[in-house]
C-alpha cells in the first residue's frame, strides 16, 4: 500500500514460513476462504432444518429467511426499520461525542474536570446501557428522546476517557517540535495533538459504536417506538408478536450485515490514517496480507 | 537569506574565523540554573552555567552524561524556565520558543508521524508563512543534502534511527534559523555518514552564517565543527573551561593532538593527569 520496495520486503520474510504448506486451504484467498465457510454453514442449517423436521415456528429454514429478507427489502420495511435504527444510532452517538469532546476540553484543561471525568466514567461506563432505559422512559416517556438519551449515556465515557487519554499521551517531544517550529496554541491541537490523539480517538469511536449499536437494538427489543416507525429491535419483536419467524431471522441478518458493514469502515478509516502511518499495528487476524 | 536571519544585524560581519567579537552576543546565559522536580524535591541538573555566543560563532557543548546538556539546550529554546539566572537572545530575555532557535532535539520520536517525509520538512515552513512550492522546493533540497531525496514520499515509521534523525536535521537547517540547536544529532549514525554530515553542516553554517549550539558527547566532533567548546562537569554542572578551538587545524597537525588530550583530560577528571589510553569517545 505504501512504498514499493515494502511488499517485496514482507514476501521474502514471509516465503520461508510459507513453503511447507504447498496446496491448502492457506493458498486461496481470504474472500473465497470465507465464501466458502459460509455457504458450508447455510449449507448445515438447511441441512438441520430440513432433515430434522423442525417446527416452523420455533425455526426458519435459510430458504424462508432468505424470502423474508428480500420481501422485507422489496415491501420497505426493513430498510424503513433499518433506517430508523441508524438515524436513531447516530444521532445519539453524535450526542455523545458532543458532550464527551466538552468533558475532555474541561478534563484536559482543568484538575477537576479531569477527576469529574474519571469519577463518572468509573461509575457509568461499566452499566450496561439499557440499564437506564427504565428511568428514561420515565424521564422523556416513550420516544425517541429516551433512546437518544440511552445511546448518548453509552457512548460518552467511552469516547471521553479514550480522547482524553490520547490527549494526555502524546509525545511531549512532539510537542515541543511543534512550539518549536511556531505554531500558534489552536494550531498545535488541531495540526499536532489532534493527529497525534488519532489512534485513541478511533479506538473510542468504535468502542462507542460497538456500545451503542448494542444498546439500541436492546432498547427497540423491550420497547418499540410509535408502530410503523419502530427500528430494527422493534421490527424483531413485532415479527416475533406474529410469529412469522423468517422475519425474526430476517432482522438479525440485517443486523449483522449492518454490524459488519460498520466495522468495515472503521477498518478502512484506521488503515488509511493510523495503520499507513505506523501509529498502530495492523491486527493480526483476518486474512493476513491479502486485504 | 530566509527572513529569520533579516533581523540579524549584518553591520558587525565577523570574520569566519575571528577573534571573539566584543559586541552584543546573540546568545547570552547568565549564571544559569536548572532542574527538574520530581517526587523527591527539586533535582538541579545545571547548577551555575555562563557563556556568550556570537553571531556565526559555533558553540560546542561538551560533558558527562546526564550533566544537563539537554536540559541547557530545552531551556535556551524556551521550553523550561532557569530557576536561576537569565537566558536572552538577540536581546530578549527568556523568549518564547519559535523557529528562530530550530532545535534537532536527542529523542528519536521528534517527526510528524502522519506527514511523509517531505511534508515534515515543508509543512514547518509553510508554517513560516513560506508559499507550498516554494516550501515543497525547499525541503526537496535539504532532504537531498542530508541523502533523503529517495526516502521523500515515505512514511517516519518507514525510516531507520538514523533517517530519521536526519529528516529532523533537514527540517532544522530549512528553517534558516538564526541560531541552530542541535542535540547529538549524529549520534545514531555510522562513522562514514556522519563525517559527511559534519561537512555538510560546516558548509551550509558557512553559506548562510547560521549561529549554531550544538551537543555532543565526541570530542572529535567539537574539534571539526567547533569555534569554541563548553566543558561542563557533572551534575549540577557547572562550566569546567571554556576552550577556544578555532586553531587546531587538521585532525594529523600536533595542536589538534594536543587540544585532543586536553579536552579528554577535562572530561575525564575536571583536569587531573588520566591515563592516556583510557577509552573515551
Ligand atoms: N523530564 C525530566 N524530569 C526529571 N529529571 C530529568 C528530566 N530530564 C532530565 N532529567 C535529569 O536531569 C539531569 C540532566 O539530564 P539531561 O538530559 O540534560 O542530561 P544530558 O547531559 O543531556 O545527558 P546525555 O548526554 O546522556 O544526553 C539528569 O540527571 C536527568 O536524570
Ligand atoms: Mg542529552
Amino acid at each position: 500500500m505504501q512504498s514499493s520496495s515494502s511488499p517485496a520486503a514482507a514476501t521474502a520474510l514471509s516465503e520461508p514460513l510459507r513453503r511447507p504448506r504447498v496446496v491448502g486451504w492457506g493458498r486461496l484467498p481470504a474472500w473465497l476462504r470465507f465464501t466458502l465457510l459460509l455457504a458450508a454453514l447455510v449449507g448445515l442449517w438447511q441441512a438441520y432444518v430440513s432433515l430434522k423436521d423442525v417446527n416452523p415456528l420455533l425455526f426458519a429454514s435459510p430458504r424462508a429467511v432468505a424470502e423474508a429478507f428480500v420481501d422485507g427489502w422489496r415491501d420497505g420495511t426493513i430498510p424503513r426499520a433499518t433506517w430508523t435504527t441508524v438515524k436513531v444510532l447516530a444521532l445519539g452517538i453524535g450526542i455523545g461525542a458532543l458532550v464527551a469532546a466538552v468533558l475532555t476540553v474541561f478534563a484536559t484543561l482543568t484538575k477537576i474536570g479531569d477527576d469529574l471525568l474519571v469519577l463518572l466514567t468509573s461509575i457509568l461506563n461499566p452499566l450496561p446501557g439499557v440499564a437506564v432505559l427504565p428511568l428514561a422512559l420515565l424521564w422523556f416517556g416513550l420516544n425517541t428522546n429516551a433512546l437518544l438519551f440511552v445511546i448518548a449515556n453509552a457512548t460518552i465515557w467511552p469516547i471521553a476517557i479514550n480522547v482524553t487519554t490520547g490527549f494526555r499521551t502524546v509525545n511531549p517531544t512532539i510537542v515541543a517540535v511543534g512550539r518549536n517550529i511556531g505554531l500558534s496554541s489552536r494550531r498545535l491541537v488541531t495540526d499536532v495533538l489532534a493527529p497525534a490523539a488519532l489512534p485513541h480517538t478511533i479506538s473510542g469511536l468504535k468502542a462507542a459504536w460497538a456500545f451503542g449499536w448494542r444498546t439500541i437494538i436492546a432498547a427497540e427489543l423491550v420497547f418499540g417506538v410509535s408502530g410503523a416507525d419502530g427500528g430494527l429491535g422493534f421490527y424483531i419483536n413485532n415479527a416475533k408478536l406474529y410469529l412469522r419467524i423468517p422475519q425474526v431471522f430476517a432482522g438479525l441478518v440485517t443486523i449483522a450485515i449492518l454490524g459488519v458493514l460498520f466495522e468495515t469502515v472503521f477498518g478502512v478509516l484506521e488503515r488509511r490514517t493510523v495503520v499507513r502511518w505506523g501509529m498502530k499495528t495492523v491486527p493480526a487476524t483476518s486474512g493476513g496480507g491479502e486485504g | 537569506m530566509a527572513s529569520t536571519l533579516d533581523n540579524v544585524s549584518r553591520t558587525r560581519e565577523q570574520p569566519a574565523n575571528g577573534s571573539r567579537s566584543t559586541g552584543e552576543p546573540l546568545l547570552s546565559v547568565e549564571h544559569v540554573r536548572l532542574g527538574y522536580w520530581t517526587p523527591a524535591g527539586f533535582n538541579l541538573a545545571v547548577g551555575d552555567v555562563s557563556f556568550e555566543v556570537q553571531r556565526r560563532e559555533r558553540i560546542i557543548v561538551i560533558g558527562p552524561s546526564g550533566c544537563g546538556k539537554s536540559t541547557l539546550l530545552k531551556a535556551i529554546a524556551g521550553f523550561i524556565s532557569p530557576a536561576g539566572g537569565e537566558i536572552s537572545v538577540a536581546g530578549r530575555t527568556a523568549p518564547p520558543p519559535g523557529p528562530d532557535r530550530a532545535v534537532v532535539f536527542q529523542e528519536f520520536d521528534q517527526l510528524f508521524a502522519w506527514r511523509t517525509v517531505l511534508d515534515n520538512v515543508a509543512y514547518p515552513l509553510r508554517v513560516n508563512r513560506r508559499r507550498r512550492a516554494d516550501a515543497t522546493a525547499s525541503a526537496r533540497q535539504f532532504l537531498e543534502l542530508t541523502g533523503l531525496g529517495h526516502a521523500a514520499d515515505r512514511y517516519p515509521h518507514q525510516l531507520s534511527g538514523g533517517m530519521k534523525q536526519r529528516v529532523a536535521i533537514a527540517r532544522a537547517l530549512a528553517l534558516e534559523p538564526a541560531i541552530l540547536l542541535m542535540d547529538e544529532p549524529f549520534g545514531s549514525l555510522d562513522a562514514l555518514t556522519r563525517a559527511r554530515l559534519q561537512g555538510e553542516l560546516n558548509a551550509i553554517l558557512d553559506r548562510t552564517h547560521t549561529t549554531l549550539l550544538f551537543v555532543t558527547h565526541s570530542i572529535d566532533e567539537a574539534l571539526v565543527l567547533g569555534d569554541r567548546v563548553v566543558v561542563l562537569g557533572n551534575a549540577p554542572s557547572t562550566v569546567q573551561e571554556l576552550v577556544d578551538v578555532r586553531d587546531v587545524g587538521a585532525p594529523d597537525s600536533a595542536a589538534y593532538a594536543d587540544m585532543r588530550r586536553r579536552l579528554r583530560r577535562l572530561l575525564a577528571n575536571k583536569g587531573e593527569e588520566v591515563d592516556e589510553n583510557a577509552v573515551f569517545v
